[in-house]
């Protein structure tokens, strides 16, 4: 993929609510897709539905038509289908040499097993291939996602791609499970009919009058609920962010003695959510109940009506007990339709945007015939006239040459926004670049692996990501390769070690991120240990610039010191003492190479280094002549 | 489960709201088997026709009750339910107001006890646990009551014999249901801790994506988050599992039931000691006497989280507030700013060392005074104490002569401004986060106050300029311009007292030297106290106090404190000059502390 196609793209689309409120039948097909591996399976799933939503009609034919209209009422002559069950039960009598209504038990009793066995295994396939093939759209998810490059990560925020590989995947869920159990519903509510509309055409017809009425109660139910449950959407979240901004600014807020004034604005709030929630319930209420009525109503018409049919002779009395207990089974799936329509919608929307994840093909360009590196490498890097720009027409770095001879240490100043990271992000191959600008021991970078070129790039970021585990498992960090004593040694060899042995478990304490129990200071020690373990021939390092105490600073001071020696090391420094180490110091400034050579010559060429060393090296913007400017981030 | 009785302080003011919705729940179900039985009765009378026997009431009578009961029943049903749900919304209101309230008079160790993260786990997730008790669990306890209540004698009216023949299969299927429910619940918070396992593991993942690629670690991380995702499928599977044998054994023991009855009731029928409309109306009888076995499981979980949910938020509302309010009014209103620390020790709750330890020290209204000293080593907990943001003990802190535990919280923290460390901003226009104590200031004076943080040139470049949203819903800041933005909302209190800590670290020197010159003169006559690790700050204190583990271990100006050679002068001397950190390590820790 060109670079030009990569800024066309629009991540803000990430970040947007996609519509979804159109039954897209492709984005059906697409999730169906998952499904297929465990085709068998959801075949053999849909067979033991079909049979066991027959045989549970089957279940209601026995009582109305074998026990009272054969046995009771002796009407079974009449011209109203039975399928078959009447001639089993006589069958079953003469077989076992027994009483008629013994007969319709033994038949009874066995359609019960049937339908029960069947029934549950019809879930238990159902569910697992659901849950199975949801599982593997997840991993596919997770691994596409895993392997976007950083231009991807720098605009899309992460709570955003990890609400896809959660919740829209389990919306995913509710949708394909609510599928399944409308099926399971649908298929009687199918036979039922059939049998209705063969034994009475005209009740039938009166019955599937009602029907609509649900569906149009379902409609207005949900046009009128749809603005109150946004409000009270809205509310609820306003309550949440309101007490969660007052928790983590706690202190702030008693110390200013805010308490009584935002307990006000919450109270506000919290009204207004009842409010919502008072409105929402009067319309639920009342829908459920309404539908809950409306088989009931049924119930009179059949009497009513069926009674004169029966009086006609059109109708056996067992056929009307039918109806009766076909009610349910008319009504319970129009009423579920309506309950699926809106996980149906949301799970368009979840759909649309576990595709647009899945589709993102943006990626880091690997070369087709990959140059293998030796074994152990020299360490020589190099820069040739490196243009770069994130975005077409605003260059970030302009002609950068230079080159760090193996084992030199190389420190990289200049203000805000003068390209430092940029540049040692494209070292490690997390942005596509032209050929010909970035060598690693004089192979062209665009002709690595960026996997292989990270194995040897060791890097230390500005924020010290750790992952949960143990310390030792974030100093080895899944390498094979690192051994328990190699680990520890590593920690010793840049100072780590000392509060590592102080932590409860010493190297197998377990470690959080967020409210860890490090300090910045030893979050950068570890980091260093944890490069220093994998031991790899070039070093990146982002220096942090928080607040740190004297002594932390130097024990990290003297850890980067043993973790540099004799390693190609290219440093982002803010602190004098790291910058004056160095064997060279690159001074950059809006992308450009301002100033090159050791700490005493720049500071007699009284140009931006000596400024910048004024300033003590802090993140400042510094306008074309040199001057401090106050800076923005937007 | 005990713990759900402390929800019955809660729900006493709406006992009127919930036995009326209680009785109209009685009349409903009344209503509803009424319908039932007016089914047998058509159907007898259908049969009756057939027949060709007189009837009591016609057929269209009968279909016309069937609809007034269904009318009725509706009528009923719905102000029912809408009287228990509004208790439900009612009670979770009162909840949030109560925790809202709690929390905000609790000090640092409950939070230290309890995140962010989880208080609001509680606030969500247990008091909608406790809305969807009252709402549909209560209901359910009525339907337990009502719905075999009435089967039960109706049925017995009609057949006694039919009805003891079922009788002995309700324990059977009581006790089956029951079993499943209590299995449900382990597998259902299986299900739950798994899905939250992978929620941690896709946001701690893709939190790091830049370091886990940079150490070529996409494969091994796939490869540990199938068994993540297995996992919870698994568990997922696990419960459905145990939701479908319910699901099949439910209807398997009701058929068993209506088996009973088409057999036994059947012979009955024939013997012309049953209507074929009795038999009917036991099958819809039975319906509603499984009804409150089928919700046993939902019933069961919704009990059992309800239970847990209301012991977590009583966590928060039995947590008695650490610090004491307890003014003796004879302090006076406007304080001078003079404190003395008397052999000051400060031990934290369920901590053994002390964290600080016999502190002596005298600071005169209007001084500046600097601390300096390593992580761990105390000043924070000291800054605490002037504003009791922890429970300073009794007699060994004055300001102007009287105990601090003497003085009224709420002026000891109108009064002494303090800025913190970690730079927190609201997601609100600047102006309001600058103005934090008092939204009502004039708009000149939050502008002079920025202009003192030297923060004007910055927020006159935003379009908004002081109506500019900040926080994660706004604009971004750096981490300079927070720092700056904190300062500037101490400054303007213009307090007899103003403490810093740590709050120029992000700063450029340049700049902090600006605003510590500026504040040199708007404070004069006012104390003020600040903590730094660097020397350039420091040294515009009138006195430095060097902590070590909780004690004072250096004290003096400047240069009293260079001229004594010890910490202080080796941190000058590391900072100013640089040099080999072995060697600056070994002055530190060989210096006597």
């Amino acid at each position: 993929m060109s670079e030009a196609q990569s800024q066309k793209r629009d991540h803000s689309m990430f970040d947007a609510e996609l519509s979804g409120a159109v039954l897209n039948m492709q984005l059906l097909g697409r999730i169906l897709r998952w499904l297929k591996p465990y085709r068998p399976v959801l075949f053999l799933s849909g067979i033991l539905i079909l049979v066991s939503s027959t045989v549970a009609v089957l279940m209601e034919i026995v009582i109305s038509r074998v026990l009272v209209d054969y046995i009771i009422t002796g009407s079974a002559d009449s011209n109203m289908p039975d399928l078959g069950m009447i001639a089993l039960t006589k069958w079953i009598e003469v077989q076992f040499e027994t009483m008629p209504i013994y007969a319709a038990g033994i038949l009874f009793a066995a359609l019960m097993v049937v339908f029960s066995v069947t029934g549950h295994l019809h879930r238990l396939t159902l569910v697992g291939s659901i849950v199975k093939a949801l599982r593997d759209l997840r991993q596919d998810l997770f691994s596409h996602l895993e392997t976007r490059p950083f231009s991807f990560y720098d605009k899309v925020p992460i709570g955003r791609i990890m609400t896809r590989v959660t919740n829209d995947v389990e919306a995913l869920y509710e949708m394909l499970r609510g599928m399944g159990s409308l099926i399971g519903e649908f298929v009687p509510f199918f036979v039922a009919l059939t049998i209705m509309l063969s034994s009475s055409v005209e009740l039938t017809l009166v019955l599937l009058l009602l029907v609509p009425i649900v569906g149009m109660t379902t409609f207005f139910f949900r046009r009128a609920s749809r603005e109150v449950f946004r409000l009270v959407r809205n509310s609820v979240s306003a309550l949440n962010q309101n007490l969660q901004e007052n928790l983590s600014g706690m202190q702030v807020v008693q110390l200013s003695e805010r308490q009584e004034r935002n307990l006000d604005v919450y109270t506000q709030i919290n009204k207004s959510n009842r409010r919502y929630e008072f409105r929402s319930i009067n319309i639920s209420t009342l829908y459920g109940a309404f539908n809950d009525s409306l088989a009931s109503v049924g119930l009179g018409v059949i009497i009513w009506y069926g009674g004169g049919q029966v009086v006609q002779d059109q109708m056996s009395l067992g056929g009307v007990i039918l109806f009766t207990r076909f009610m349910n089974m008319l009504f319970t799936p129009v009423v579920m339709l309506g309950e699926q329509l809106n996980v149906l919608f949301r799970a368009m929307a979840s759909g649309e945007r576990i595709f647009q994840a899945l589709d993102w093909d943006e990626q880091i360009h690997e070369p087709e015939n990959p140059v293998t590196l030796p074994e152990r490498l020299e360490g020589k890097v190099e820069f040739r006239h490196l243009n770069f720009g994130y975005l077409p027409g605003s260059p970030i770095l302009k002609d950068v040459s230079l080159t760090v001879p193996p084992g030199e240490k190389l420190a990289i100043v200049g203000p805000t926004g003068s390209g430092k990271s940029t540049m040692i992000r494209l070292l490690g191959r997390f942005y596509d670049f032209g050929r010909g600008m970035i060598f690693l021991d004089d192979v062209d970078l665009n002709d690595l692996r960026s996997r292989d070129v990270r194995k040897r790039i060791g890097v230390v970021l500005q924020d010290f990501h750790i992952f949960s585990g143990t310390v030792l498992d974030n100093i080895i960090l899944g390498n094979p390769d690192i051994t328990r004593e190699r680990a520890i040694e590593a920690a010793k060899t840049v100072n780590a070690d000392g509060f590592i042995q102080r932590l409860p478990q010493g190297y197998d304490t377990p470690l959080v991120e967020r409210g860890s129990n490090l300090s910045q200071g030893q979050r950068q020690l570890l980091a260093f240990a944890r490069v220093l373990a994998a031991d790899p021939e070039i070093l990146i390092l982002d220096e942090a610039t928080a607040s740190i105490d004297t002594e932390t600073e130097l024990l990290i001071q003297d850890g980067l010191r043993k973790l540099t020696e004799g390693r190609t090391s290219i440093l982002i420094a803010h602190r004098l003492q790291t910058i004056q180490e160095a064997d060279k110091i690159l001074v950059l400034h809006h992308g450009v190479v301002r100033e090159y050579g050791t700490h005493d010559e720049l500071i007699a060429q009284k140009g931006l280094y000596y400024t910048l060393h004024e300033l003590q090296f802090q993140d400042v913007s510094i306008d074309d002549e040199g001057n401090p400017e106050v800076e923005i981030e937007l | 489960m005990k713990s759900l009785l402390r929800l019955i302080p809660f729900v006493r003011p709406y006992k009127w709201r919930i036995l009326s919705g209680y009785l109209t729940f009685f009349i409903a179900r009344f209503f509803e088997i009424s319908t039932y039985y007016l089914v047998a009765m058509g159907i007898d009378n259908i049969n009756a026709l057939i027949k060709d026997e007189p009837l009591k009431y016609s057929l269209g009578q009968v279909a016309a009750a069937i609809v007034l009961c269904v009318t009725m029943r509706f009528v009923f049903v719905v102000h029912a339910r809408r009287e228990i749900r509004r208790v439900g919304i009612q009670v979770s209101y009162d909840l949030r107001q109560k925790l809202y309230a709690s929390v905000q008079s609790q000090g640092p160790d409950f939070f230290a006890r309890m995140g962010v993260g989880d208080i609001m786990t509680r606030a969500i997730q247990d008091i909608s646990l406790i809305q969807r008790l009252i709402a549909f669990g209560s209901i359910q306890v009525v339907i337990m009551i009502y719905a075999p209540a009435y089967a039960l004698t109706f049925m017995t009216a009609k057949s006694p014999s039919l009805t003891l023949l079922i009788l002995p299969l309700l324990p059977l299927i009581f006790i089956y249901a029951w079993w499943m429910a209590k299995a449900m619940s382990v597998t259902s918070r299986d299900v739950q801790d798994r899905l939250s396992d992978l929620g941690v593991h896709v946001q701690e993942n893709l939190g790091g994506i830049r370091t886990v690629q940079a150490q070529a670690q996409e494969d091994n991380e796939i490869q540990r988050f199938w068994r993540t995702n297995n996992a919870y499928g698994e568990a997922f599977y696990q419960q459905s599992r145990i939701q479908s044998l319910m699901g099949a054994w439910m209807p398997f023991f009701a058929s068993a039931a209506q088996l009973v009855i088409v057999v036994y009731g059947g012979m009955r029928v024939l013997d012309g000691q049953l209507s074929v409309g009795d038999l009917v109306f036991f099958l819809s009888c039975l319906n509603m006497l499984l009804q409150p076995i089928r919700m046993a499981g939902m019933f069961v979980t919704l009990v059992q989280r309800a239970a847990v949910g209301t012991r977590r938020l009583h966590e928060i509302f039995d947590a008695e507030p650490e610090i004491k309010d307890e003014p003796t009014h004879d302090t006076p209103e406007v304080i001078r700013g003079e404190f003395e620390l008397r052999h000051l020790t400060y031990t934290y709750p369920r901590a053994e060392e002390p964290v600080l330890q016999d502190i002596n020290l005298h600071i005169e209204a209007g001084e500046m005074i600097g601390i300096v000293g390593r992580v761990g080593s105390g000043k924070s907990t000291l800054l605490k104490q002037f504003t009791r943001m922890v429970n300073t003990n009794r007699g060994q802190l004055f300001l102007d002569g009287h105990d601090v535990c003497d003085y009224p919280l709420a002026q000891l923290r109108m009064q002494i401004a303090q800025v913190l460390q970690d730079p927190f901003l609201f997601g609100e226009p600047l102006r309001n986060n600058i103005s934090y104590d008092e939204p009502e200031r004039h708009l000149e004076v939050i502008w002079d106050s920025a202009e003192a943080a030297a923060l004007r040139d910055t927020i006159m470049e935003f379009p908004a300029q002081m109506e500019t949203i900040v926080g994660e819903r706004g604009v971004t800041l750096s981490g300079g311009q927070k720092q700056r933005t904190t300062l500037a909302r101490g400054l303007i209190r213009n307090s007899p007292v103003l403490i810093l800590d740590d709050c120029f670290s992000s700063v450029d020197t340049e700049t902090e030297e600006h605003i510590l010159n500026r504040l040199k003169t708007m404070r004069k006559k006012m104390t003020t106290i600040l903590v730094s690790h660097r020397v350039s700050t420091l040294r515009h204190a009138d006195r430095i106090i060097v902590m070590d583990e909780g004690r004072i271990v250096e004290l003096g100006s400047h240069e009293e404190l260079l001229k004594q050679n010890g910490i202080y002068a080796a941190l000058e001397r590391i900072q100013t000059q640089g040099g080999d950190p072995k060697e600056g390590l070994e002055e530190l820790t060989l210096t006597p502390a």
